[in-house]
Parts: structure tokens; sequence; C-alpha cells
């Protein structure tokens, strides 16, 4: 893992991008590029350090975002190619929908295959998404989009940014307190391998305009579904919008409703409980 | 096997006085307050050599290597060694839930006497090595061969050497049980004055209860403490009135003086049917006529943490055509004060009972002179698992004086969203 986000850490440097290794600048739109991996196996040790972290229940089946980071290789490797327009460091995570289509066994073995799409207006920039796919077989079992934002040289005519239809999380009721160590960057990232600097340590997070080290939004995700875990069904879509930051060490609520009347249909999010600003807004339903 | 159910005789109990945390029992173990305790009860109902049905008894904050502690302690005493015994945990409703237990044995026929005990040190409490080092540790144990122990052993740091002290919050929530609490209060607007107004009843009556020689043959001496360290026979609603909220911020109206503190102690009673105590001679003050447990979800429906027991007792009253008035008395655990008047005022609200509790009319009112009336949880103290039998067996004591036939409730809420619940009548 180390190795590509070197490639993705010199992107940062003035200049770096006309090196021809270094992912950023390579292209206009992203690059029409399908990674695979077959045959990958599931590591016990990883899965429950994984749970642990996360808040998931160790069970035969992998919890619904485990798939993410078994994708994330792939996600790097497609942005720190040469051809790829941005560099990977610098995009902001700002959105992701996971649709489950029958829970995965941890002892079935996946292909994976990550791709992304044209990029596209962003009110605030432009947006682009990674499309990863897992399947058993050829039974596809698992789908994930994951939207990512370039700010800057904003685009004219917007366009709308993923998630914006989502529920508030300061709008749903508070059911828990969660107190985050300052360490929980690394713990994510050592299991994740997502070692992002803005993650792993206020000094690096510093190096990058945030005033201390930053939560994953995809632990901020699969957070949330941890706790939600004992209702989540065998097949269904869970989609966050990422909002504010979580400095690290703090303390968030979590916020949960269940849309009444509905089969499966659960809004949460998560928020700044003295200010009710959203970190996370999220949906999880049947379909 | 027996198909008919026996009644379930209350013979007696006992208790140390309960110590705050870090007092006089900061030295003692959980089996140390639990033998005394027990070897108290065995001296007053001369039960050594007996061997009993079973002891069963539990505690809350409890190390994993004291797994068969009940059993310890039965060892440690001059019961007879062939009684069996076992833990139980229902945190603060471990001490009621062991009686039902035991109780429910009897009535089948399974055991004819047991006792049923808790204890809880916050001073002796459990220590865990921090997650990370139990991590390394336990891969260390885990390594088959020296390299592999080495690779373990390279994950140690400095850091993991912080422990990990037990927390009093609810694992799914975050929240310390007294913010459960705060929040419960502020739903159902319970007022300062109120909280403080039953504390002082709690302290007043708990007094009483002492200079009236009543809990002369309930408590015994332990480590020099003869009475409730935490009882404050002086308390005053203008005394109340200066301290500082601790639970539900800035306006906050509970305080340390309205929240039971963190205590140490243990209780045991003995239990019987009725053939056993005649043949031992033993004089019956009541019977535990029924048991009902509930809990809420706290989690995801967001409903009061403390509030289980106002599920259970509608519960337990229909199935014995009772309805709320029909009691002598009523021992409510006070937790807090707060979670004792959100249980009343539920009860009485015609909202809350028809839609949480599928009442047609309000469960109703309780006359307050009949609450509590030998002092609770917040003059006692409560060691977590030590409250049930402290109060089963003052409550039975209460019973024998009042008359043949007078009945009393018990209402005890717990952690999870938990309550446990029961009915005595008098011999």
């Amino acid at each position: 893992m180390l190795p590509l986000f070197a490639r993705a850490g010199a992107a940062m440097v003035p200049g770096a991008s006309k090196l021809p290794f270094v992912g950023g600048g390579g292209g206009r739109d992203v690059p029409d590029l399908a990674l695979h991996l077959s045959d990958v196996a599931i590591d016990p040790d990883r899965l429950s350090a994984y749970n642990r972290v996360c808040g998931f229940d160790l069970r035969d089946e992998i919890p619904v975002t485990y798939p993410h980071i078994l994708a994330f290789p792939l996600q790097l490797a497609l942005m720190t190619d040469p051809s790829f327009p941005f560099g990977a460091i610098g995009l902001v995570h700002i959105a992701n929908r996971i649709a489950q289509h029958r829970s995965i066994r941890s002892s079935e073995r996946l292909d994976i295959v990550v791709r992304a799409t044209p990029v596209e207006p962003h009110p605030r920039g432009k947006q682009f998404s990674l499309i990863s796919e897992v399947r058993v077989g050829d039974e596809l079992v698992w789908e994930e989009v994951s939207t990512n934002l370039k700010r800057g040289g904003s685009s004219e005519n917007g366009g709308k940014p993923p998630g914006a239809e989502l529920p508030k999380a300061e709008d749903l009721p508070a059911t828990a307190t969660w107190s985050l160590g300052g360490d929980l960057g690394r713990r994510y990232g050592s299991v994740s391998g997502d070692l992002n600097p803005i993650h792993v340590h206020p000094l690096t997070a510093r190096l990058f305009g945030f005033k201390s080290a930053i939560a994953h939004g995809m632990w901020t995700k699969a957070r949330c579904l941890g706790a939600l875990q004992a209702r989540l069904p065998e097949a269904f879509t869970v989609e966050v919008a990422f909002k504010k930051p979580i400095f690290l060490p703090g303390k968030v609520e979590f916020c949960e409703a269940a849309v009444p009347a509905a089969a499966f249909d659960i809004q949460f999010g998560v928020r700044d409980p003295r200010k009710g600003s959203s970190h996370l807004d999220g949906r999880a339903f049947s379909g | 096997m027996n198909t008919s159910v026996r009644r379930v005789a209350v013979l007696g109990g006992i208790r140390i006085p309960f110590a705050r945390q870090n007092g006089p029992y900061a030295r003692a173990s959980n089996q140390d307050m639990m033998t005394a305790t027990l070897e108290a009860l065995i001296g007053k109902f001369s039960l050594q050599g007996e061997i009993l049905g079973e002891v069963s008894a539990g505690g809350v904050l409890k190390h994993s290597r004291d797994f068969n502690l009940t059993r310890e302690c039965v060892l440690g005493t001059r019961l007879d060694p062939h009684t069996p015994a076992y833990d139980v945990q229902q945190a603060c409703g471990t001490g009621l839930e062991a009686a039902i237990l035991v109780a429910n044995k009897i009535a089948l026929g399974q055991i004819d006497s047991g006792i049923a005990g808790g204890f809880d040190t916050t001073s002796d409490a459990p220590i865990a090595v921090n997650e990370d080092l139990r991590q390394v540790l336990l891969e260390i144990n885990r390594a088959k061969s020296p390299a592999a122990r080495l690779k373990a052993l390279a994950g140690l740091r400095p850091q993991q050497i912080v422990p990990q002290i037990p927390r009093n919050s609810e694992p799914r929530t975050g929240l310390s049980m007294g913010e459960h609490a705060a929040i419960m209060a502020k739903e159902w607007g319970v007022t300062r004055e109120e909280q403080d107004e039953l504390t002082v009843a709690s302290h007043r009556n708990l007094a009483a209860a002492y200079d009236t020689g009543f809990l002369d043959d309930l408590v015994t001496p332990f480590l020099g403490l003869e009475r409730d360290q935490n009882l404050r026979p002086d308390s005053s609603v203008e005394k109340l009135a200066k301290l500082r909220p601790v639970f539900g911020g800035e306006n906050g109206t509970m305080t340390a003086g309205n929240s039971t503190p963190l205590s140490d102690g243990a209780s045991a009673v003995l239990l019987a049917g009725e053939d056993w105590a005649t043949a031992h001679n033993l004089p019956v003050q009541a019977y535990i006529t029924d048991a009902q447990t509930a809990a809420v979800d706290h989690v995801h429906a967001r409903e009061g943490l403390l509030m289980a027991p106002t599920y259970a007792v509608p519960k337990l009253l229909e199935r014995n055509g009772l309805t709320l008035s029909d009691f002598d008395f009523y021992e409510i655990h006070e937790a807090f004060a707060s979670q004792v008047l959100c249980t009343l005022k539920a009860w009485e609200d015609p909202v809350y009972c028809k839609e949480k509790l599928g009442l047609e009319a309000p469960l109703g009112s309780i006359d307050r002179d009949k609450l509590n009336t030998h002092g609770g949880s917040l003059a006692a103290g409560h060691p977590f698992g030590a409250t049930g039998g402290r109060i089963v067996a003052g409550l039975a004591k209460m019973l024998k004086e009042k008359r043949s036939g007078s009945r009393g409730l018990i209402s005890i809420c717990a952690a999870g969203g938990l309550g446990v619940t029961a009915i005595m009548e008098a011999a």
C-alpha cells in the first residue's frame, strides 16, 4: 500500500505531475481502465480487526462495508495511474453508495473489478466516481459507487452533488454518543490500508490544511452500519454523503430513525453534538 | 416429575452495612464480603453443616478469574461443601434475579432450600489491560515458535501500559447511566425539588429503621462499619439544594445527593419450601408470590434506559388479579431519585400507559407513605448485586410485622434497559 501512496503523495509536489510515473494531470478525463483482482480470499485476522475497529460483531458473513477495503488497492492504483487526471491526494471523498445483493460469507472467493466514471461538473469543482463490483463466480453480489470531488475550477452549470436528497443528520434523533480516540485514523488505516496522511497523524494532517487528523469517511459509514447491524437485511442499499470532517480525538452523535411502515428503510447520520451539523448523512433501504 | 407448584417462603436475610467507594471496604474483595455475609446468615439461622439446595449470587463488577465466585464463597463458609452454587449477573437486577431463580426451583420442587445473594465492590474493581496490549499478549500466547513470539512481542508499545478502568456507561449508547437518567428526568419534567424530597425521605426512613432497631437483625457489622456509610440522618432539602448538578448539564436537576453513590457491600436471603422451614423450626416471614422481568429498547427507540419496570409491573398485576393500589409496601430501587419519579409519573400518564403499556387506563398512583418506608438505595448506597437481597430481606420483615396477608411490590431497574419486579406476601 505504501508505494501506492508514495506515488499519490508525489502528485502534491509542484511539477511532480510532469514526471512520467506520477498520477495527476496525465489526462483530461479519467482513463478507460478496468482493474481486476481475482480469487480474493478473506483473511480472518484482518476481518476480525476490521470488525473490532468498526463496531461489527464477528459473523460468518462479512460486513457490508468490508469489500470496500478489498477493492481499495485497485481504487488507489487507478487514481495513481499516469493517465489519471488528478492526484489521489487532495481528492475529497464526498459520497458512497453500496448495494449488497446478498450477504457474502467470509469463506467465499471474490472477483473484484474497479473502474471510474467520466468526470462531471460539481458546484465546487469536478466530480467522478469509482465503481467497484464484487462477484462470486458469475454472480454480482456487491456494488459500490464511491464519489470524489476535485475542488476548484468550479463548473459553470453546477451539476448535482450526490446524496443531496439524503435526510440531514440534524433532523434525526440521536441514539448514541461515540468518543473517538486520537489514534482512530491509524487504527482504521492499518486494517483498511488507507494510510492517507490526513487520517493518520495530526502533524501530517496539518500539512494538508487540517487542524488535526480526521476520521476516514468509510470508517464513519462502517461504524454506523455496525450500530445498525442487528437490523440489516440480507440484501439492501446503503447510501451516505460525507459532510464536515470529524476531527480526532472527538465526540460525535449517532442519529437514526426507521421510516414507519417501510419494509426496511432507516435514515441515519453522524453529527456534531454541539453545533448539530452533519458529518455524515445516510440512508439504508431495501432495493 | 412434580407437577404442582409449591409456595416459596422467605425465612429472612442479612447484609453487611454498605460502604462508599474507597471507604472501609476498599481492600475487601467481592469474595471477602460475600463470604462474611453468608457466614452471618449461617449464624442467624444455624445453617452450619447443612447441605442447602443451592446458593445463587452475583455481582456486576467481577473479574473473569472469579468465574465461580459464589461456589468459592460457599467453600469458605461453614455450610456443608456439598452445597452447590452458581453465579448470576443481570446488572442491578442481579440480587432479585438470583432470588427468583432459587424461588422457582423451590416452587418446582427441584430444591427445598437455597440462599440468594449478591455483592459488588467498586473499590476493588477489576482493571482490564489496554485492548491493544491484550491483543499483543494473546498473540504471544498463540505463537508457537520463538520467532513468532518475538514477532508478536514487537507489537508492544509504551502507551499500551494505560489500563482500562471499568466505565459505568451503556455500551451501545455511549452515555453513562446518570446521563440516561437525566434525559428521562427532562422528558418527564421531574423537578429538582421532587428529587431532593425523595432523597430526604430515603435518608430519614433509613435512619429511623436503624433507630427503632428494625435493622438490628438485618445488618451485621463488617470491618468496623456498623451502619451504611452513605446514610445522612440530618439530610434536608435545604442542604441538598446547595449541591451542583452532576448530570444533565448546567441546568440539570440531578446531583450527587439525589443519585446513588458507587458503593461496596453484600447481602443474602434464605429461601425454602414450607416443609423444610417447619423441619428446621424456622418461621416463615413472607412468600415470594410472583416475579416478572422486562426490557426496553433504549438503543434504537430511545426509550428511557431505566423504564423497564414500568412494563413489568402491569404484567405482574394482571397475572395476579391485582391493581397498583393493592399493596402495603412499594420497594422501588432508587438508582436515582429522578428514575423513581419517572416510573411513578409513567404509571399515572394515560398516553404512556396506552401507547407503551397497552393499557386502557393509567396504571394509577401509589400512596407515597408506603414507598421505601425503611429507606432506599439513595440512603443505603447501592452495591449493584447486593441491592436485591437488601430489599427482599427488608420487605419480608416489614410484611411479617405488618399483618398476615399484607403485600409488597418490588421494582428494580437495571443497566441494559432491564427491569426485574416481584410480589411478596406476608405469611
